[in-house]
């Protein structure tokens, strides 16, 4: 008897299983496999490209700072969504008279070969050249990944992806300085957002790379490289952003005072 | 025949095979689901090391963050389309986590009998069945019985055929069974709830790379029912095979040696899948179904969905094909 109700549950379950998982199936297949018509893909490139070339062409009554790189410049991570974009013009403001205009083509999680690749593409070439000033940073998503791997190999790959990095970066820097020659490029150099769980040997590497990187910056003598390892040591709970990654809004006005000190001639004398 | 079909199952409940099956499911489910929970912990415990005590409690501050850069992101000029349809999909999910007061970090059943499915999708699941499937043929041979079976007045497709049906009901009550006890397991540690969450599915493979232009969100609910149903067609596939072997080989555990060793193989094999082409006509390599519905596979020319399941399809149909013309025509000393 017991194994005759057995029976009838076992069919039926397998019944209306069988019915259920048949729908979901078939919808697992639809989902996967549908066709939808993409024509954006088409559409989307030249309407950058349109929207690129028709940015207020340069006169001299203006600035224009160009930001490129990485989240960081991008401005990722500020709570009212200004960063760069926001600050530098308010701080721009104290010093001179003249209208700033702020072009941002910065992506996040850009790596520096990407950057170079973006550069190479030649669709940003005229906003490089009418650019008074360029405002690199870039660098963060190429060292970030060597943090989690053991003290080894960690020494051998931070080499492979500084070699790699300080290439991508030089070219692109020469595709800069000869798109736009009088430009003044402005580097952002490196922070350390994880104090709290950093070893000392992470800290040298990240000094190491942040050396190397201003050793390269400044063979051009139009370009300055801004250190902000120091100005987040002590203040990462103050500048940090709750992703514990980013600068928050004070650290990006922070880190765009100090870049508006470092070039405060350059701006009042042109 | 439907009284040869309900002979056959009270034959596999009375052997207690099934109930392995189910303690091994308990067992194995309990397990994951602590190994999961102590991972929880451990993110929790590390993220607040990291970033102070915030990440956590203070995770609707994050999520906000988030989802303005995202919208930073949306309306950036300088991305394609293909990463705007997955950050819409992204943000999408995060606001639902934060409308429903849901911290993302948490595991919930629904999440976790989901993860558990597409865990178990391309081995454990598979010996599970075979479990099942490869004695069906030879343990009468081995036992003898067949001789029994045969003598009736019952053509012989008929008796396969019921063997495989009752297979194929089997397979649907380890799958219910197996979802059944994921939910209860998983529900003491994490809760009952997540089945309306939106999770993130529609990844396509166009030349060789993932596309995520169509990317869309679907319910918890519906997502778990994907999977399982993608499950269940595995189960289908890999109990057809070792029907097939049960069918051809005369002893129980030699039949249960091949199958198990061609699955194992399978994982390494698909080492080579890039550069050897041949392999992916293979269906161990192709079991990973569930993987094209959350798009955490690797792009490999030519290997999409359908190519998955075509290939699934070949290897059933012929496996049946084999068996039945063989158990037909082989003799059976009486």
């Amino acid at each position: 008897m017991i194994k005759k109700s057995m029976w009838y549950s076992i069919i039926t379950i397998a019944f209306l299983g069988f019915i259920v998982l048949s729908i979901g199936f078939y919808q697992a297949i639809y989902a996967t496999t549908k066709v939808t018509p993409q024509p954006s893909v088409i559409t989307e490139i030249p309407e950058t490209t349109g929207d690129l070339t028709k940015l207020p062409t340069k006169n001299s009554n203006s600035f224009q700072v160009l930001l490129l790189g990485d989240s960081v410049a991008k401005g990722t991570g500020d709570e009212k969504a200004k960063g760069f974009t926001g600050y530098l013009p308010e701080v721009f403001k104290n010093i001179t008279s003249k209208e700033i205009v702020i072009n941002n083509a910065a992506v996040d999680g850009l790596e520096s070969l990407a950057l170079l690749e973006q550069l190479q593409s030649r669709r940003l070439d005229k906003i490089i050249a009418d650019s008074d000033f360029i405002l690199v940073s870039i660098g963060g998503n190429d060292v970030r990944g060597i943090l989690s791997l053991n003290s080894l190999a960690k020494d051998d790959e931070f080499k492979v992806r500084q070699d790699g990095y300080l290439s991508s970066l030089k070219q692109a820097l020469l595709h800069l300085r000869t798109t736009s020659p009088n430009s003044t490029v402005i580097f952002v150099g490196l922070y350390n957002p994880y104090a709290k769980a950093t070893s000392a040997e992470d800290t040298r590497l990240l000094n190491t790379w942040n050396y190397n990187t201003q050793q390269l910056v400044e063979e051009d003598g139009n370009s300055i490289f801004i250190p902000t390892y120091d100005l987040l040591k002590y203040n990462l709970g103050r500048y940090i952003a709750q992703d514990g990654l980013h600068p928050n809004s004070a650290g990006y006005q922070a880190l765009s005072n100090r870049i508006s000190k470092s070039v405060e001639t350059i701006l009042s004398t042109t | 025949m439907f009284s040869l079909i309900e002979n056959e199952v009270i034959k596999m409940i009375s052997k207690k095979r099934l109930l392995f099956v189910f303690a091994i499911l308990i067992v194995l489910i309990s397990v994951f689901a602590y190994g999961q929970n102590q991972t929880q912990e451990r993110t929790k415990a590390q993220l607040t090391q990291r970033m102070g005590i915030t990440a956590t409690d203070d995770w609707r501050k994050l999520a906000d963050q988030q989802l303005i850069d995202m919208k930073n992101r949306l309306d950036s000029p300088y991305r394609g389309e293909n990463s705007k349809a997955s950050l819409r999909v992204r943000m999408e999910q995060l606001q639902y986590n934060l409308d429903q007061n849901i911290n993302p970090l948490e595991q919930s059943a629904a999440k976790f009998t989901t993860r558990f499915m597409e865990q178990s999708i391309f081995l454990f699941l598979p010996l599970l069945i075979i479990m099942l499937a490869a004695d069906m043929v030879s343990g009468e041979s081995s036992s003898g019985t067949i001789k029994l079976l045969l003598v009736r007045n019952v053509p012989r497709w008929k008796i396969l055929l019921s063997k495989y049906l009752t297979l194929i009901i089997l397979e649907v009550i380890v799958l219910f069974f197996a979802f059944v006890l994921s939910v209860v397991i998983s529900g003491i540690f994490f809760g009952f709830g997540g089945w309306f969450a939106p999770v993130a599915t529609g990844f396509k493979v166009l030349a060789g790379k993932l596309d995520s232009t169509s990317v869309l969100n679907v319910p918890q609910w519906n997502y778990s029912l994907m999977v399982y149903s993608l499950a269940f067609f595995v189960a289908v596939v890999v109990g057809s095979i070792s029907f097939m072997i049960s069918v051809l080989v005369k002893s129980t555990a030699a039949s249960i040696g091949i199958i198990m060793s061609t699955l194992v193989a399978g994982n390494f094999i698909s080492f080579f899948l890039s550069d050897w082409k041949v392999t992916r006509y293979m269906f161990m390599v192709n079991l990973r179904l569930t993987d094209y519905l959350s798009g955490s596979f690797q792009p490999i020319e030519g290997m999409n969905m359908l190519f998955s399941i075509t290939v699934l399809l070949g290897w059933t149909i012929a496996s049946l094909i084999i068996s039945f013309v063989y158990f037909t025509k082989q003799d059976i000393l009486v």
